[in-house]
């Protein structure tokens, strides 16, 4: 009788030992995942809107994404200078600040960065908005910087040659070279009153966000090494501007696991009562 | 705790973890989504249960053990082991109310399909070009400077390729181009990313639309030397072609 208590105990040990293995097994590790977004901290200070190389980007969190040659439209490019862009976002909740690093041997005035993002909920083409057969798709609003300009520019499109300024000029930017890195900051309002325009920010949702960059160095024919079309570009990835910090789910989780207990404890006492 | 708990308890996790860890292994198999384990699992506990509850006698012997070990009438080790349960119960309520309710980090979940239906025009259409090694040597030519930047070796490692996410297709891979018919490339090559219907989510391919700059013929061409640069052979209705 002894021994068949003991076994039994085994069987509870091996099998609370197989299920922790299989909880174990289902737990994935947590791996530093390739970039797949821009996250924009909520900070309390001022924002380093104008300055590049301002001590508060270093505690922004940084993403790293791939770039490619333009090759969807035909006047295509095969090799381009910048083969990644590094991205910092910060936001305090009423303006919003994207940083865009990369690398270029050389500064030259025709050296140009831009941003690009989905306007409204519609689905637009990450190769300036062009039209797709079977979807209705949207216009994208570009953020765009040039060495020589020195500022900023507002730009929307819907297709390849519509690309145009707006109206209304509400992006800022500002570029620095530093050791063959260039480090261009740019800057809007999170939400302005162009919707049909331009993109909108809403603390806690993902957007999309494209980049593109180019290497103005001067060839031997005296045209930039990439212009137009010719230039560095990534396809859609997902941009956040964070929500403010949100401790409901801790009361939430307080409560449940005191509704918790509370039920165990009703249940023992009563089946306690009922053996 | 008798054997009747022990018994289900011991297939659910052999099931667990031959969902888990073999079927992964098997011949044309793949890695089950944990979605679909659970509910596998879910099955078979509902059906031990029922299983377990089938006579008075059965079910009784079934629940048994499991309000002595609540009550704490098991005694011995299990003691220790209610308490554990007792003190994790709540705390596993209150770690899922708060996965559930806290707002997550992670980007949207994509559900793109890789090779949605091509419209109607473009289903059972036969490659109009001779199969001759001239035209396949063509079609290869064409594909090493047109294709070949971001599909690579017929791999999807072309240089280009790094920054497009969808990443360019592998066509050695055997789940492209070798089950897809020929009519299905002519599509894809000739209209590009944006001729792919919603599921396809074209906007974010950058899959030239090649009908701006190749002929019918010579996408025809390039569909043959595709294959032939793979190793892969297109799909057919016909298994005797």
């Amino acid at each position: 009788m002894a021994r068949v208590r003991r076994v039994g105990k085994r069987w509870w040990v091996g099998a609370v030992g197989l299920l922790g293995l299989c909880v174990a097994a289902e737990v994935q590790p947590a791996y530093s995942q390739q970039s797949v977004a821009v996250r924009a901290g909520l900070v309390k200070g001022p924002l380093p809107a104008e300055d590049p190389t301002a001590a508060a980007w270093a505690t922004a969190s940084v993403s790293e994404f791939p770039m490619s040659p333009q090759v969807h439209w035909p006047v295509r490019i095969t090799d381009v200078t910048a083969k990644s862009v590094k991205v910092r976002g910060l936001h305090d909740g009423t303006n919003v600040a994207i940083l865009l690093e990369y690398s270029d041997p050389t500064e030259d005035p025709d050296d140009a960065a831009a941003l690009e993002f989905m306007v409204g909920d519609t689905k637009a083409h990450f190769a300036h908005g062009q039209p797709m057969a079977q979807v209705e798709g949207g216009p994208v609003n570009i953020w765009y910087w040039k060495n020589k300009d020195g500022k900023g520019s507002d730009l929307g499109a819907k297709g390849f040659g519509t690309l145009k300024p707006h109206g209304h000029q509400d992006v800022k930017a500002k570029g620095v070279y530093q050791g063959g890195v260039w480090k261009v900051v740019f800057s809007r309002p999170l939400s302005t009153e162009h919707v049909a325009e331009d993109t909108q920010f809403k603390p806690g949702e993902f957007g999309s966000i494209a980049f593109a960059v180019w290497d103005g160095k001067k060839t031997e024919s005296g045209q930039p090494k990439e212009k137009g079309s010719e230039k560095a570009i990534s396809s859609w990835w997902y941009f956040r501007a964070d929500a403010p910090p949100d401790y409901s789910p801790y009361m939430y989780a307080l409560l449940a696991v005191g509704l918790a207990l509370g039920f165990e404890m009703a249940l023992v006492r009563r089946l306690k009562k009922g053996s | 705790m008798g054997g009747v708990l022990i018994r289900p308890i011991i297939l659910t996790v052999c099931i667990y973890l031959f969902l888990k860890f073999i079927v992964p292994i098997l011949p044309h198999s793949a890695p089950l989504p944990s979605s679909l384990i659970f509910l596998y699992l879910m099955l078979v506990m509902s059906g031990s249960v029922l299983f377990a509850t089938l006579s008075g006698e059965s079910k009784d012997a079934f629940f048994q053990p499991i309000l002595r070990f609540l009550t704490g009438e098991s005694g011995g080790a299990l003691s220790s082991a209610r308490y554990l349960v007792l003190a994790l119960f709540p705390l596993l309520v209150g770690w899922q109310t708060y996965g559930s309710t806290a707002s997550s980090d992670a980007p949207p979940g994509e559900n793109r399909t890789i090779h949605p239906a091509p419209p109607g025009e473009y289903t059972g259409l036969s490659n109009p070009v001779p199969k001759t090694p001239e035209n396949i040597m063509y079609g290869k030519g064409l594909y090493a400077s047109r294709c070949a930047p971001c599909h690579g070796n017929f791999d999807g490692k072309g240089f280009a390729a790094s920054g497009f996410t969808p990443p360019p297709a592998n066509f050695k891979d055997p789940t492209t181009i070798a089950m897809l018919q020929e009519s299905y490339l002519f599509w894809r090559i000739k209209k590009g990313g944006v001729g792919l219907p919603v599921e396809g989510m074209p906007w974010k391919t950058a899959m030239p639309r090649w009908e701006l700059e190749m002929s019918d013929e010579d996408i025809w061409k390039v569909i043959m030397g595709e294959y032939d640069g793979a190793g892969q052979k297109p799909r057919t209705w016909d298994e005797s072609e």
